[in-house]
């Protein structure tokens, strides 16, 4: 069991460990407030400012997964137009006939262009790169683009869920944290008064 | 999460995963209605598409693959676009489907994790 990143003894006492997963630290799950804070020998304001913090870095992993989520569902549709272009290209080879188009030549200003003999295209490879593929070679790389496009977005999203059940365990210990401590207040409070008598 | 007033209600492991689970499919819920929202805007936009197919007397129609408008006749533009409003409907039914079903999800966890915090727990969208 993997243990997180503050506690000196694998979990047992209070709790249970939500292991790391890639690189993000896991939270660990109170049964019981109180062995919880007597386990980590801190107060319960000491406590709550630290597992505030965890949930901080939390928020920060969680800005950077969407921000790769939202590039890679752009891509992916780019890569399915491409295919659909390669497509369109073979097909119109083997009826022999020319591909006529507009292309843009800059915003708002289109020129018309007739493509007769449609032997190869190019793939821009990134950066200033580009290179030359026949048909039939083309669609290759471009359906494993698309592949790993769509297999890294399935892990990102994992990724995704996996924290959000780390930021919602963290959140509810410290409510929890807050409560017993509100709790623990009420009760020292109510104890002091017959002294008082 | 809502904060209580100082109760020491136990929370189980079980109690967090199903707190997690809601969670979970809250997002979900989310994704799927910009999913549907989506969905429902390219099948208006095909909708007009086809509309203008069937008003325009031109032979051949600049239909955009990819970066460039392709000169491609009517009749194939129609069949594409048939073809294309086909798959988006299909994904807008999926879409649906599962829509329900994590709604349907969501009222039993909602049910359960009420019925032992009560007041404690807030599971509403702000």
């Amino acid at each position: 069991m993997a243990s997180s990143s503050f506690s000196s003894s694998s979990s047992t006492g209070s709790g249970r460990v939500v292991e790391e997963r890639r690189g993000i630290p896991g939270a660990q799950f109170v049964e019981d407030v109180q062995i919880y804070l007597t386990q980590i020998s801190l107060d319960a304001n000491s406590a709550l400012s630290f597992i505030q913090q965890r949930l901080q870095q939390y928020n920060v992993v969680e800005m950077k997964l969407l921000t790769q989520q939202r590039d890679l569902q752009a891509k992916i549709p780019d890569i399915e137009k491409c295919v659909d272009a390669v497509a369109t290209l073979q097909a119109k080879k083997s009826t022999g006939e020319a591909l006529s188009a507009n292309f843009e030549v800059s915003e708002g200003i289109y020129s018309h262009a007739r493509i007769e003999e449609i032997d190869s295209v190019g793939l821009w490879l990134g950066d200033t790169i580009m290179l030359e593929y026949s048909l039939e070679e083309a669609t290759d790389p471009l359906q494993k683009n698309l592949e790993n496009a769509k297999a890294s977005l399935e892990i990102l999203v994992a990724d995704l869920q996996f924290l959000r059940d780390l930021v919602t365990i963290t959140q509810v210990t410290i409510a929890r944290v807050y409560n017993w401590d509100v709790h623990q207040r009420r009760i020292r409070q109510v104890g002091a008064k017959p002294a008082q008598d | 999460m809502q904060q209580g007033g100082g109760s020491e209600t136990e929370v189980t492991w079980e109690d967090q995963q199903n707190i997690n689970n809601f969670g979970r499919l809250n997002n979900r819920l989310h994704e799927l209605e910009d999913e549907i929202k989506f969905a429902k805007e390219t099948n208006d936009n095909l909708e007009d598409a086809s509309n203008e197919l069937i008003i325009t007397d031109e032979e051949v129609v600049r239909f955009q693959i990819g970066e460039v408008f392709a000169h491609v006749p009517k009749d194939e533009v129609e069949d594409r676009i048939e073809q294309m409003k086909e798959v988006t409907s299909q994904k807008l039914e999926k879409f649906e489907e599962e829509k329900e079903s994590v709604l349907g999800q969501m009222s039993e966890l909602k049910k359960i994790l009420y019925g032992k915090f009560k007041d404690s727990i807030n599971l509403e969208e702000d």
